[in-house]
């Protein structure tokens, strides 16, 4: 496994605005757990081993009917906004 | 007596027979409230008066025999990221320091069907993130055992809560230990379910595939009344299950199994000592009991730190400063988010959000998140195998007693250790409980882990209960009462 890895990418990846302070004790931190977690990569698994797994107890995912059911009332799901106009959600733009 | 030390069943009996009102207990609690939460700091939000109403109703059901749920009257503490509707839920975040929940969790939802009286919310580390209650946005919760130490977390709050009495119970959430461990370090009862028996619905998500609602109390009869109260298919959580337990031996008839990996260097003598004394009484009840090696479970912390990250960074994504929550100002949408999630984040969900995020991205996808995918389901066919062999396995639920308050915050590595022991259970989906079971040499409490196979709750309870009453803990924290 390899341990390289550019802390700007990842803010920006993770939509994060980090301070120089933050990205080296964070670069710092992360060094420290990649090196830790890789211990996995001595790791011999076995060839039946290799699907991806999802449910802790195997549960398949089953598809729900597509039917209206109770939820949220429209001002309920805007109520909590940091702006709100006319019932819906305003933001800056996109672009400047 | 104090009515507050008593367990769930003692104090509906005293109900029953008009010996005592809820209304009295509620006051009682509250009273305990006044005199720990200066130096505790448990709860961030206290529900008192809203309630007060409530426990008068409760009174009129016990006085009119018309009471029919064990539940009814008793006061619970919540954890701060399950939603109750019309109060905040802030995960001990900035970024929710204002959001007010318009819905009920489904737990809280059963619990109000039961008319359990809901004493207000606990603080936790931010986004259940975190081993000590240290990271929460609004100050740390202390042991009550001795203010030095910390409870433990992430749900730190709630047993500093139960251990102070100022709740009955408390509800929990678990992704990597964050109910066992503070049940350990402040002397209770910690049960994590079988993953999918209670629904998530209304959990603010951590790591979906590894987060699990449960009780923390002060015995394990009260574990087994909340969570016979909470448990149950939900078609608003997909990963639900039906509740369907499994028949297996809880008598002299079952074989235990003690996990080789977790009696070894990293744990303290003490927290072995107490899977030793509580082998030998059960050798001495007729148990068989034998040492089973699962050397997977070395991996555990390295599986786990990429597995649970990985599901935050994509849970916390809806953190944007758009439909709640925290908004900082930005030129554009993208700047506006970038600055509130700066803002709204502590440094350990940071820490998280940005290895999760780096577990995912191209060209190291395979290589990390699919690997730890990979070793987890390796775990899991390597403990069905094990079960196979043994039906219940115990290890210490902790490494050490408790630590200190500040002296593992330097080094997030050392505070990811302090979980070594329950994080199998969650990788796995396993129920597991952590029963305490005596003191170190400092005064404070240690306890063991218990876990058995999935859908094997009720035999692990009963199992924990024959336990419980033979070690006869009845340690409790001296000056809150």
């Amino acid at each position: 496994m390899s341990n390289e890895f550019n802390i700007k990418n990842i803010a920006k990846l993770a939509s994060i605005n980090l301070s120089k302070e933050e990205q080296d004790s964070l670069s710092n931190d992360l060094s420290i757990i990649l090196e830790h977690v890789n211990a996995l990569s001595d790791l011999k698994l076995h060839a039946q081993q290799q699907e991806i797994f999802i449910h802790p107890l195997e549960k398949e995912l089953e598809l729900q009917e597509d039917e209206v059911k109770k939820s949220l009332t429209h001002d309920e799901a805007i109520s909590n906004a940091p702006e709100s106009k006319d019932g819906k959600f305003v933001v800056p733009p996109s672009m400047e | 007596m104090d009515v507050s030390n008593l367990s769930i069943r003692e104090i509906n009996s005293l109900f029953t027979k008009k010996e005592l009102k809820p209304s009295e207990l509620y006051s009682k609690v509250f009273e305990n409230a006044a005199n720990s939460e200066a130096a505790l700091h448990a709860h961030l939000t206290l529900f008192e008066e809203e309630n007060i109403k409530k426990a008068a109703e409760s009174d009129k059901r016990f006085s009119s025999g018309k009471s029919a749920s064990l539940l009814d009257g008793i006061p619970i503490a919540i954890k701060d990221n399950i939603n109750i509707k019309n109060y905040k839920t802030t995960c001990s975040s900035k970024m929710l320091s204002n959001y007010t929940s318009p819905y009920d969790a489904t737990v809280i939802e059963k619990l109000k069907e039961q008319n359990t009286l809901f004493t207000g919310k606990t603080n936790l580390d931010e986004f259940a993130m975190g081993s000590s209650t240290e990271n929460s946005a609004f100050g740390l919760t202390k042991n009550p055992w001795n203010t030095d130490y910390v409870p433990g977390g992430s749900s730190g709050g709630s047993a500093a809560s139960v251990g102070a009495r100022s709740s009955i119970a408390a509800l929990g959430s678990d992704t990597g230990g964050s109910i066992r461990q503070p049940a350990s370090f402040c002397g209770l009862v910690g049960f994590k379910p079988t993953y999918g028996t209670v629904s998530r619905f209304g959990l603010v998500a951590f790591a979906s595939s590894l987060d699990q609602i449960g009780p923390i109390t002060k015995t394990v009869d009260d574990s087994r009344i909340i969570f016979s109260s909470i448990s149950g298919e939900d078609n608003r959580d997909a990963t639900s299950v039906i509740n369907n337990q499994l028949d297996i031996p809880s008598d002299n008839t079952a074989t235990i199994g003690v996990i080789k990996e977790l009696m070894e260097d990293g744990i303290s003598d003490e927290a072995k000592n107490e899977v030793n004394k509580v082998v030998e009484i059960l050798k001495s009840k007729g148990y068989k009991v034998k040492e089973i090696s699962i050397p997977i479970i070395k991996l555990s912390i390295s599986i786990y730190y990429l597995i649970a990250p990985a599901e935050c960074s994509a849970n916390l994504a809806r953190f944007d400063g758009v439909r709640y929550g925290l908004r900082v100002d930005g030129k554009t949408s993208y700047e506006m988010m970038e600055n509130t999630r700066a803002e709204g984040f502590g440094a350990e969900v940071k820490r998280r959000i940005l290895l999760g995020t780096y577990a995912l991205s191209a060209g190291y996808y395979d290589e990390y998140y699919g690997k730890a995918l990979q070793a987890r389901k390796e775990m899991i066919d390597e403990f069905a195998k094990t079960f196979k062999d043994v039906d219940y396995l115990i290890s210490p639920t902790t490494p050490t007693q408790a630590f200190k308050s500040g002296e593992k915050t330097s080094n997030p590595l050392e505070m990811y250790m302090s979980d070594l022991c329950t994080i199998p259970a969650n990788l796995a989906g396993l129920p597991a409980i952590s029963i305490p079971t005596g003191l170190s040499k400092d005064k404070l409490p240690l306890g063991v882990q218990i876990m058995s196979k999935p859908l094997s709750d009720n035999p692990l309870l009963d199992f924990s209960e024959i336990i419980e009453k033979e070690v006869q803990f009845d340690g409790q924290p001296k000056g809150w009462l």
